[in-house]
């Protein structure tokens, strides 16, 4: 991190005022207010790694604060063991739990995955009340009032304030390590696009994996401490939906999959809650649950960014103006990636698929295609609306699994491979694109490019670099910091070819890119691919305009009903009445 | 064999009442798409709402449950309007907390103005809806089977609206697809408002019916919505048929696990069956749903 940069050192500085501003204040309530708004805070900032980053809407967060609130608790009162270590044993467990519990849960969309997280809070709390001799059962455990640094139990507040200042650091640091790492752009994409990460190589139940991992260790932290700050732990206090929705609300008010969102949200909303409990005594009951309830409605009604996603990019302009700001750094284009190597294995088969078949229920989508693509190579294929192009290209790329038949692909070292999953078959050379265009709409034309650039390396400048050499290739350069929303339709389509050729494939599926796209635009992208190819890779692409077809390929393989109905040079093919039958009907074959 | 009959009937008894709970949840999921986390608190206030009439009014539960239904209507198109319409085209994130938040607010603000008591309907003196009915050595709740009739009644009379009335083929055809409807000149702001309306409706009468057996109080909600949930997604979501048979199912798992394994993990049995539900068959035991992946 460059402490110059003005946005850095003001974000330190606002921490560390917020550290100092309750050791100068002195009084027991401000520290206990901001004892609970360091650990909260801690709490969002986890929970918005999955919730956040991974798109994973958990209401069941919770559990992992209780594992780490009771594993702490039990340790130090059956075996005398010190809360230190039994907040990473506890951390340790939670992260062990998250695994099980959210693996099954990621095929889950939206409100149900957020229904799953709650179901499994409720079974969790529930087994915890019945195994009472463990675990003292709905009257909680008390935790033996031990003092001193080893026990985490002091007379004065500042070391807790410490504690939790520490464990708010923790998850922020890790915050903004995923942000600005390979893992923060998979998670992105992941999140907004399933489909297109997985184009690029993204093992996307891993990344989740890692996520809910870290996210899970971290609240167990914060669990173990508030079990020794309360000194006391009930099922329905630690296991409890109210907590998961208050820490998914502090993330949400500050803006979901920002770094100081979750900080802001909470800093606004738990004080306020707090203070209105101290004012208001007994008629608080209800109320401060119902400013959460009321602030969260007007929050989501008013800015669903969040109050950093809304008002972030300016604010961040206005701390720019001070002293020290720095643009950052333009980043040479790596020449390295796409330059032609004399292979000697050109014009060798490099992918090849064998009498593929396809069902879907009763229909035979793919009908025994066979197709061979040699190294260096264009094929074209041609077939009317329907005709089952795109479920053959899906199949190639491993999006869909032929019911049989089989997909091999040469590997640089000259291996055959049958890749499994469409992240397999990326990292074993297929690059492809979308018939409808799949951008990550809210990241920017390099970032959207540094994803696929992402597969060959984790460095974030070798990926900008890569990023810069193919929007070059791709006539994108100018449009680079552009958000990928904004694009024509003829720059979405390049970037869909951007992204693909980051990955540094050999094989390059391009399903109908030129489609919909002005004449001028269809020239342009043309002499794109054609340089693609010089570049050595080699071709697979469905196209309907037929002046791109003839002019581009070396074969054109023609697909109707599902079945393979001939390959061949383009000008044989277009002249076959087989395929002029299946374009216009049996009485235009003799035409 | 006596014990597991009677513990049959006092679970589809059970399943009588979810079923009345749930209905409303599976309508307004099936034909707005978005899944009320508030549907508790609804629940509450409707609750709430039958116990006021009856204290101030002297209303039988069963006759306040029509003006609720009304004013719980009344309730859920507020809702609709001003919470869930400026949100239909926002993610599911947005929505889930938007109604979440609903939910707090609405449990908390019960909270303030009545406490965390439980109170009761008094049925001292009415005639119907209490006590037993005795068949052989087996004993029927009265209040439960009229829940029971009125959930079957409700069923048919909305599967009836939806088939065979101009405005109800306009809500199915809205839930299959907004933008066809709209094309076909279908106003869909205002089915989804009379969508969400009847599905908070339902509750009003749910509230009535659960009066002599259940107290009201502010987290009641919760306690009810969670299977609820567990409901609709086993009878598959949306669907009208699915849930009554999922609430009578889970009604008899509670009513068998609360006996046979242990009271206090019956809940343990049902919410595994759910995310089994959730997990391997998303759209629900009969498949009649929306799925929810």
């Amino acid at each position: 991190m460059n402490i110059t940069q003005p946005q850095n050192y003001v974000s330190l500085l606002l921490l560390l005022l917020m550290l100092v501003f309750p050791v100068v204040a002195g009084s027991p309530f401000v520290y206990h207010i901001f004892i609970l708004v360091f650990s909260y805070a801690a709490l969002a900032s986890a929970w918005n790694v999955v919730g956040g980053f991974a798109g994973q809407l958990s209401l069941g967060h919770a559990v992992y604060y209780g594992v780490g609130s009771y594993t702490a608790t039990l340790l130090m009162i059956n075996f005398g063991i010190s809360p230190w270590i039994g907040m990473v044993a506890g951390a340790l467990l939670a992260s062990v739990i998250s695994v099980f519990v959210s693996w099954p849960c990621f095929r889950l969309r939206g409100p149900f995955f957020a229904l799953a997280s709650i179901a499994v809070l409720e079974v969790v709390r529930l087994l915890v009340i019945n195994q009472h001799g463990l675990t003292g059962g709905s009257a909680g455990l008390a935790v033996p009032l031990q003092q001193g640094v080893e026990w985490m139990v002091f007379r004065e507040r500042w070391p807790y304030l410490v504690i939790s200042f520490g464990l708010l650091s923790a998850a922020l640091f890790v915050s903004w390590k995923i942000k600005n790492s390979r893992l923060g752009y998979y998670l992105i994409a992941v999140r907004e696009r399933e489909d297109a990460a997985l184009a690029v190589g993204v093992n996307a139940v891993r990344v989740k994996l890692a996520a809910v991992i870290i996210s899970a260790f971290l609240t167990s932290t914060v669990g173990s401490f508030h079990a020794m700050y309360f000194t006391f732990i009930e099922p329905g206090a630690v296991f409890s939906l109210e907590l998961s929705i208050q820490i998914a609300m502090f993330a949400l008010i500050g803006g979901l999959g920002t770094i100081s969102g979750p900080v802001i949200g909470t800093v606004l909303v738990l004080p306020l809650a707090e203070l209105a409990r101290g004012w208001l005594g007994d008629f608080a009951d209800g109320f401060h649950g119902f400013v959460y309830g009321v602030v969260l409605v007007i929050v989501v009604l008013t800015i669903p960014r969040g109050l950093v996603g809304q008002f972030g990019a300016r604010v961040g302009a206005l701390i720019n103006r001070l002293p020290g700001y720095k643009e950052p750094e333009t980043v040479q284009p790596s020449t390295s990636t796409l330059t032609h190597v004399q292979s000697e294995t050109l014009g060798q088969p490099i992918l090849v698929a064998e009498h593929l078949h396809k069902y879907f229920g009763g229909v035979h989508a793919t009908n025994d295609v066979s197709l061979t693509l040699k190294e260096g190579e264009i094929i074209g294929v041609i077939g009317p609306n329907g005709a089952g192009k795109t479920t053959v290209f899906n199949q190639l790329s491993g999006f869909l699994k032929p019911t049989s038949g089989s997909v091999r692909i040469r590997t640089s070292y000259g291996e055959w491979v049958t890749p499994k999953s469409p992240a397999e078959f990326a990292k074993a050379g297929i690059g492809r694109t979308f018939q409808i265009v799949q951008p990550f709409a809210d990241l920017s034309v390099r970032e959207n490019i540094m994803i696929g650039a992402f597969m060959n390396t984790d460095d974030h400048v070798e990926a900008r670099a890569i990023a810069a050499e193919v929007a070059q290739l791709t006539d994108l350069t100018d449009q680079l910091d552009k958000v990928a929303r904004d694009l024509t339709v003829g720059g979405m389509k390049r970037l869909e070819m951007a992204r693909a050729l980051a990955t540094r494939p050999r094989i390059l599926l391009l399903d109908e890119v030129l489609a919909g796209l002005n004449p001028s635009d269809i020239t342009k992208a043309i002499e794109i691919i054609r340089r693609i190819r010089d570049t050595g890779v080699s071709i697979l692409m469905i196209e309907h305009i037929m002046q791109a077809t003839m002019s581009l390929s070396d074969h054109v393989a023609v697909i109707n009903s599902g079945s393979l109905l001939i390959e061949g040079e383009p000008e044989k093919v277009v002249k076959d009445p087989q395929v002029i039958e299946a374009y216009l009907g049996k009485e235009y074959s003799h035409a | 064999m006596e014990i597991f009959l009677q513990l049959l009937i006092n679970g589809l008894m059970l399943g009588g009442t979810f079923a009345i709970i749930s209905i409303g949840l599976t309508l307004i999921f099936g034909i707005v798409r978005v899944v009320n986390f508030a549907h508790g608190e609804f629940l509450m206030i409707a609750m709430y709402g039958v116990y006021l009439m009856n204290l101030q009014f002297g209303l039988h539960p069963y006759v306040a449950m029509l003006p609720m239904f009304f004013l719980m209507f009344a309730l859920g198109a507020v809702m609709q309007r001003y919470i869930i319409q400026p949100l239909l085209s926002a993610s599911d994130e947005i929505q889930i907390f938007a109604t979440v938040g609903v939910s707090t607010a609405l449990m908390n603000a019960g909270l303030m103005v009545f406490g965390a008591d439980v109170y009761s309907v008094d049925m001292s003196s009415a005639v119907v809806g209490t006590g037993m009915t005795s068949i052989g050595s087996l004993t029927i709740n009265n209040g439960q089977l009229m829940t029971f009739i009125v959930s079957i009644l409700l069923i048919g009379a909305l599967d009836w609206f939806l088939k065979y009335t101009f405005l109800g083929r306009a809500i199915r055809a809205t839930a299959q697809h907004r933008d066809a409807a709209l094309l076909m000149g279908v106003d869909v702001k205002k089915i989804y408002i009379i969508a969400f309306g009847l599905g908070a409706g339902c509750l009003g009468l749910a509230g009535g019916l659960m009066a002599p057996q259940y107290p009201v109080f502010p987290t009641v909600g919760t306690f009810f919505v969670l299977t609820a949930f567990i409901i609709v997604v086993l009878g598959g979501l949306g669907s009208l048929h699915g849930a009554f048979l999922g609430a009578l199912i889970i009604g008899v798992v509670d009513s068998l696990a609360g006996y046979y394994i242990a009271p206090d993990l019956k809940e343990v049995v049902y919410f595994s069956i759910f995310i089994a539900i959730l997990i391997f068959r998303p759209t629900g035991l009969f498949g009649a749903g929306r799925g929810s992946e």
